[in-house]
Parts: C-alpha cells; structure tokens; sequence
C-alpha cells in the first residue's frame, strides 16, 4: 500500500514537472523561430561556396522538424506569411543561391581554360617581342632579316589578337553578369564579383593587354590598314572598359588598392591612344623623311597641317632662289610621289577615320599644294603653249593643203 | 378596431428598421500575446493589429506612481471574446480591458499575485487566456480565475 502511494506521488510529480517544462510562452517560440530564420536567411546571403549551402539545407530541414508540433501557433503568428510558405521561401532562397553557385563553377572551369590559353600567349608574345626587337636592332637589314621581322611581326598580331580576344571574352562574361544586378549591389553580391573578378585575374589581364599592345605599336613598323585595325580595337576595348568600370567601382567601393587600379588602367587606356597616334604620326613623318623632307615635329592634326603648309609656303618663297630644276624635283617629290599617291590615299582616310585630321584641313594643304604647282608650273603659260601649239598646227594643215591644191592645178 | 390594425401596421416596420444588426460569431482573439515596450508618454502601439494606447492609468493603479509608465514592457494579448488582458513584471493583477468609445475600459481586475509577478506571460487558448508565471500557470477569462 505504501510503495502504492510512492509511485502514484512519483507520477503526479512527473505529471507537474512535465507542465512546467512544458509551460512556455507562444509569443517565445515565435520569436525563436523567426530569430533561428533570420540566422538561416543571413547564412543563405553570405554562403561562399556549394558546401555551406548543403550544410543550410540541413539547418533548414532541422528548423522544419524542431518546429512542427507549433505549426498551427506560427501559421497563425506569421503573418502575411505561415510555417509552410516561410520555409518554402527560405528554400527558394537557398536554391537561388546554389544556382549561382552552380553558375560560379562552370564558369570557373571554362576561364580555367582560358586562364591557362593566356598564360601561353602572354609568353607566346613576350618572346615574339624580344625577338622583334633584336632584329630591329642589328644593323644588317638585308632582305632575309626583313622578311623575318615581317614573319614574327605577323605571328605576334594574330598571337595578339587571340589574347585580345579571350580578355574581352573574360570582360564580356563579367557584363553578362553585372546585367543580371543593375542596381547597387549588396554587400554578397560584392563578394561574389570579387571572387570572380579575382579567379579572373582580371585587372592584371587588362592592364597586361594594354601593355602589349602599346609595345606591340612601338617596336613593329605598321601599315596605314594595320592602324585602322589598331585604333578599331583599341575602341571597342576602350567602350567596354567604360562600361565596366563604374559597376567595378561599385565593387570596391571601400577598398583603395582596388580604386586605384581602376583609375591606372582608366589612364593606361588615355596612354594606349597616346601611344597609336603618336606611332601613326611617326609612321607618316618617317616617308617624309625617306624623301629628305624634315619637318618640325607633330602630334596633332592642326600640327601636321601647319608644318606641311609651311613647309609649302618655305618652298614658295625659295622659287628662284633656289635652282629652278630642284624646285620643281622638290614640288614633284612632295606631290605627286609623296601626297597623292601614298599620304591622301592610303593614311588620309584612316586620319579623318580616328578624327586624328578634319576634311578643312585636308582641304587646306591641298590648296597649298595647288598653289605650289601653279608658281612652279605657271598656269597661264601652259595655256598659250596650247594656243601657239594650235595655231602652228593649223598653219600646218593650211600649209600642207594649199601644197597638195598647187599640185593638183598644175 | 381598424384604426389599431393600421396603427401596429406602421410600427412593425419601424421597429424593423430600428433594430439592431449583429454578425455572430467573431473570434476578435490574437494568435499570440505581444510585448511592447511604452514611450516617455507611456504610449504603447501594436502594429500588427492596429492598436495603441496609454498604458500610465494601469501603472498609477499598480504602483499609485504615473512616472513608473516611462519605458516600460507590458505584455498583452486579446481574447476570443474581444477582451485585452494586460499585465507586466512587479504587477499584482491582470486587467482585462474592453473597448469603449476612445477608450479601453477597465472591464475587470484579476487578482494573480499579492507579491506582485515575476517573469508572466500569455497564450492564447480555445476556451480561455493562459496565464504563466515561472511554475505557476493560470488559467484566465474576462471574468476571472477558473483554474490555477
């Protein structure tokens, strides 16, 4: 009877401290679970790679199992939302998130390849450079040392381009991704470009594109079409980087060593442009000079007009001077081997092309050529040549008919 | 005779018309209790269902100091039947508000504590409010204590 009693006392005391364990507040187990959502939502937005987002998963799947004995109090509680569509929602969430991940990696292994195509240009290139440059330097220009400059200087364009390619293809990818977030990003999607940006090693890409193409421009002797090549890509490449660098900025926003590799590539491409116009000018300048004719230095459109017309102007002055024979030798090598035949068509359209020379002043040294021709060869003479020449050949023919009518009379 | 038939013939439709419309049922009960912190005014505000209110007249009956109301949690859930039941720590009652006409009236004052409550909280139950306080649970209508 009495142990009786001891168990019935041990159940009843059971029973109450199985209440009051029980006894919790509804408003606590709300707050705990909107507390542990909270956490698994911030988990989801800072997760860095696929296998945090597994281990989510399983806390998503324990806050699901924890909680469903208080379903009804949070469907009740968690307005607008309820226990299904809040765990639906952290799902959905986390599944975004795995597909950008999913998104990271393929991408990761298709720049792998062409991090490891790079590679080999940049070392492709840099030995074609060295190459290049030796021959330049080596006093002997025979015809085979030409020819080989002009094979490895082909070899290092299309070396060039191909590299050229691939970093616009890396840019390209990049931008495709920067369309998908056109507002200011969130502090994971920086991470996530960071992380991309960094795998691409793409500031170095781009600087290191730059670099060779400048070098590329300076060692190589270049044909007009060639210039119209490298100014085309320099464009396009130069448009792109405007697109992207003010997204980049919003990347690294707080972060000065990333700030200021963006403005030195912003002026590696200002010294990129530099570098073509002044090798475009210097190029022009060098057929003058293969003809004997020094002028002063240019840079500029306005400048190139001013040192050809004064160079015109000079000669002008020096009729008569100046033996008449090397007068007219200089006006003939200027015009007619110089001007109209190699600068007008050939480097002309490419200058008024890159905006490097305006049609006026195109204009203006061919009225100044015009003028040379006319003091040279004066006009008005040539005109009475032609009319003395008519006349003597009809007093010829006169001469001739009256000759063969005599003839026939007699 | 006929005078009255016409006469209760036009009061039928007058009480008709004056009688009033009530929608029945109509559970007015929170899913769960809410805690709000009070104001320097003593003002609390539930935003969730729209309510606020001052809270100084309750704490002037508990403690017969308006000043006490300053930044203050008071815990607070309405039942299905469309009381508030209001009450915080160091309180020795519970008070069960009713809506009145820009006001809450108090509707009745529960006795829980004389020592005044240590950590109370609320549930919402199908046939009443549950009240907890550490071991001891209570379990509460507009009218008072049914079960302790």
């Amino acid at each position: 009877m009495r142990t009786l009693k001891l168990i019935s006392a041990s159940i009843l005391f059971l029973l109450i401290a199985v209440n009051i364990i029980n006894a919790q507040s509804d408003f606590d187990k709300v707050q705990n679970f909107k507390t542990k959502y909270k956490q698994i939502e911030e988990s989801i937005k800072n997760a860095s790679d696929l296998n945090q987002c597994f281990d989510i998963e399983n806390e998503i799947i324990k806050l699901k199992g924890d909680f469903t004995a208080d379903k009804k109090l949070l469907d009740n509680s968690l307005y607008p939302l309820n226990f299904d569509s809040s765990i639906d929602k952290l799902v959905s969430a986390l599944e975004t998130r795995k597909g950008d991940f999913t998104q990271i990696t393929e991408l990761k292994e298709e720049v792998s390849g062409l991090k490891e195509k790079i590679t080999v240009l940049d070392k492709q290139n840099y030995a074609l450079l060295e190459q290049i440059k030796d021959l330049d330097a080596g006093r002997r220009k025979d015809a085979a040392t030409i020819e080989s400059l002009r094979k490895l200087t082909d070899q290092l364009r299309s070396s060039l381009r191909k590299r050229d390619e691939l970093v616009v293809g890396i840019i390209d990818s990049l931008l495709a991704e920067f369309v998908n977030h056109p507002f200011t990003l969130n502090e994971a999607e920086r991470i996530s470009f960071d992380k991309k940006i960094e795998y691409n090693n793409l500031f170095y890409n781009v600087e290191r594109t730059i670099s060779d193409n400048i070098e590329f421009i300076t060692v190589t002797k270049l044909e007009p079409d060639d210039f119209a090549d490298i100014k085309e890509k320099y464009s396009s490449f130069s448009k792109m980087w405007k697109q992207i660098g003010p997204r980049l900025g919003d990347v690294y926003l707080n972060r000065a060593e990333k700030t200021a590799a963006i403005e030195r590539i912003d002026s590696r491409f200002g010294q990129w442009n530099y570098a073509i116009n002044s090798q475009m000018w210097r190029s022009i300048n060098s057929l003058f000079l293969e003809k004997n004719i020094k002028l002063l230095s240019y840079n500029s459109g306005s400048e190139f007009t001013e040192r050809v017309t004064g160079f015109i102007e000079d000669e002008i002055k020096n009729i008569g001077v100046k033996k008449s024979e090397e007068s007219e030798n200089m006006y003939y090598t200027f015009a007619d081997t110089l001007w109209f035949e190699k600068i007008q068509p050939e480097w002309v359209p490419v200058l008024i092309e890159n905006r490097m020379l305006e049609e006026a002043q195109k204009d203006t040294i061919e009225a100044r050529i015009a003028n040379w021709k006319a003091q040279i060869v004066p006009e008005g003479l040539a005109w009475w040549i032609y009319i003395i020449g008519i006349v003597v050949l009809i007093l010829i023919i006169l001469g001739i008919t009256s000759v063969l009518k005599k003839k026939q009379v007699s | 005779m006929k005078k009255s038939f016409l006469i209760v013939l036009l009061i039928i439709p007058l009480i008709a018309a004056c009688s009033t419309i009530v929608l029945q049922p109509v559970n007015f009960g929170w899913a769960i209790e809410n805690v709000l912190t009070s104001d320097a005014n003593g003002m609390v505000e539930e935003q969730r269902h729209a309510i606020s209110f001052n809270i100084t007249p309750l704490f002037q009956a508990e403690f017969g100091d308006s000043v006490k109301a300053d930044s203050k949690e008071i815990r607070i859930i309405c039942s299905t039947d469309g009381f508030y039941f209001v009450t915080s720590k160091t309180f020795k009652n519970v008070y069960v508000l009713a809506p009145a006409e820009n006001s809450l009236k108090v509707d009745n004052k529960i006795l829980i504590n004389e020592q005044g409550l240590l950590s109370p909280v609320f549930n919402q139950r199908d046939t009443h409010i549950e009240l907890i306080d550490g071991a001891n649970i209570y379990k509460l209508t507009s009218k008072g204590i049914t079960v302790k």
